[in-house]
């Protein structure tokens, strides 16, 4: 029983980068995204050391792994996020309060 | 230059060990069943154990183990105890004093007992021990509003990535689980990848300290991961290999003789690679976040930083991870410009056939490269505990505007040297 390990990690790393793929352009939260990105980055990486270049897979690791905080904190800073959400002044709630009881009984 | 006591290398040591173990197996099984018993089908485990893949398989899992083991859990715990011990005696206290006769059970209080040695007065190196104890014994909460799964995935991500730096990271020749050729470019991938897994624990856990702390954290080791890779370009014009362990070989020789004293080719003594060593010291100080740089965990402004949220082991894990790459940093220092683990040579045996020497190992190079590891993690406590904590704009300033440029030049005046080497005589 010859197991063609080369073919079956390159089938791992593949199904694991399209589903990070996917998750990327699906996930709700932009923090999420980056993660997935992180995934599928990292993973590719993986089919670079299947394919027998170490140096691009440490390269792809070292800069692109490297610069997704970056993103992230971009992420982060650039758009609304649900978490941690303050209301600012003059702007409307998303999820509006309770209405204050109408006095105590 | 003595010898290693690991040598080969760990795998074909792990590899000897198993085989010997698995071939008594096989044989006791092949003679409990012999062919033509009712027990003959049993011979298929027996040449199942012998199979080369399967003692490959298992030869690796040793090896990873005694690695695992040896670097995250008895370094760990030194390295810690030190940091501990030592910063008490700087503030003049006695500091942690749980030893192996505190423990409260047979034969250990009995002994104590009799011996009439105090129980809590001890060295302290099990303190640690007993704090990981209390850890694991801990509620593992998650705050009402986090992200679950990211909060309990940034753990793991640190972590991991912090033990895969010893997946390269040598002790000695042999003490190394894969002898890559370009082992520390992975070494410093490995060490770039904590950040991600830092913002997002500070991220998931909904939490304004903790937020504020990824953010410095990620702003800080990533201004600080650029000099730490200017400084080992400037070494690579001087070694022209990623291999750590071909650096270390690279180190070995004679530079010259300070009277009597013989002064080895270390790295660091050389002029641009001195400077490289200063940034490089100054970089992975930053990039470790010990206190002159400790600014995403600075107590006194955000609770814990970016771990205030955790509880029970995961705080465990996330906070001892910081020893762990304390650790990491040392030995890099080490290996890259401190000569790794070669030592003086106290005694040689001459063989009177060959005539080659061969350096007998009385201080083996694991005890040498430990030694150096040990002595610059202190010179890092004793940094971190006198000076105070530099603000976040500091930090930043330091990182872009001195060292930056400082590795600049180191790389710069590499260059001249390498490329003017013999014209000048030898300076290196």
């Amino acid at each position: 029983m010859a197991v063609d390990w080369q073919l079956a990690a390159f089938l791992a790393l593949s199904v694991l980068e399209v589903g990070g793929s996917i998750l990327v352009v699906t996930a709700k939260k932009l923090v999420h995204a980056v993660f997935w990105l992180a995934m599928t980055l990292v993973t590719i990486g993986g089919i670079y050391l299947v394919l027998q270049a170490e140096f691009v897979f440490l390269i792809q690791i070292l800069v692109y792994a490297g610069a997704v905080p970056v993103l992230f904190l971009f992420g982060i800073m650039l758009t609304r996020r649900k978490i941690m959400e303050e209301v600012t002044p003059g702007e409307v709630p998303e999820t509006p309060a309770e209405p204050p009881k109408e006095g105590f009984a | 230059m003595s010898g290693a006591l690991v040598s080969p290398d760990l795998f074909t040591l792990c590899k000897t060990l198993i085989t010997g173990i698995m071939k008594i197996q096989a044989d006791a099984i092949l003679a409990g069943a012999p062919v033509g018993s009712p027990v003959e089908p049993l011979r298929g485990v027996a040449y199942f154990l012998m199979e080369d893949w399967f003692l490959t398989f298992n030869a690796w899992m040793i090896a990873i183990t005694i690695m695992v083991t040896w670097a995250a859990a008895i370094q760990l715990l030194t390295m810690m105890w030190i940091e501990r011990k030592f910063y008490s005696r700087l503030q003049d206290r006695y500091g942690i004093m749980i030893s192996i006769w505190s423990l409260p059970f047979w034969p250990f209080s009995w002994w104590a007992k009799r011996k009439n040695k105090p129980t809590h007065r001890g060295l302290g190196y099990l303190q640690n021990v007993a704090d990981g104890v209390k850890l694991l014994q801990k509620e593992n909460i998650t705050p009402a509003n986090a992200d679950s799964a990211m909060f309990h995935t940034a753990p793991v991500l640190i972590a991991s990535s912090t033990v895969m730096i010893f997946a390269a990271l040598p002790f000695s020749e042999g003490f190394v689980i894969a002898n890559m050729p370009m082992s520390l470019l992975f070494i410093l991938a490995a060490f770039s990848l904590a950040p991600l897994g830092i913002l997002i624990a500070g991220w998931a856990s909904n939490n304004k300290y903790t937020l504020i702390g990824g953010m410095r954290a990620a702003a800080q080791l990533m201004a600080y991961e650029i000099p730490l890779l200017l400084a080992v370009v400037a070494l690579l014009m001087y070694t022209g290999s990623l291999n750590v362990i071909d650096i270390v070989h690279q180190q070995e020789r004679l530079l010259t003789m300070a009277g009597p004293i013989p002064i080895p080719a270390w790295n660091v003594f050389s002029i641009p690679q001195f400077i490289g060593f200063a940034v490089f010291l100054v970089a992975i100080m930053a990039e470790m976040e010990r206190i002159p740089f400790d600014i995403p965990e600075a107590e006194a402004e955000l609770v814990e930083g970016w771990l205030t949220e955790y509880s029970g082991m995961r705080f465990g894990l996330v906070f001892g991870f910081k020893w762990l790459r304390a650790l990491a940093g040392s030995a890099l220092v080490v290996i890259l410009y401190l000569g790794g683990w070669s030592g003086p040579v106290f005694a040689t045996l001459t063989p009177s056939v060959g005539g080659t020497v061969i350096p007998i190992p009385i201080i083996p190079h694991e005890v040498w490269f430990l030694l150096k590891v040990y002595l610059l993690f202190l010179l890092f406590v004793w940094v971190s505990w006198s000076v105070p904590r530099v603000r976040i704009d500091q930090i930043l300033n330091i990182g872009w505007k001195r060292l930056i440029p400082l590795s600049l030049l180191a790389i710069l005046l590499a260059a001249y040297f390498v490329a003017l080497g013999p014209a000048l005589g030898g300076i290196r």
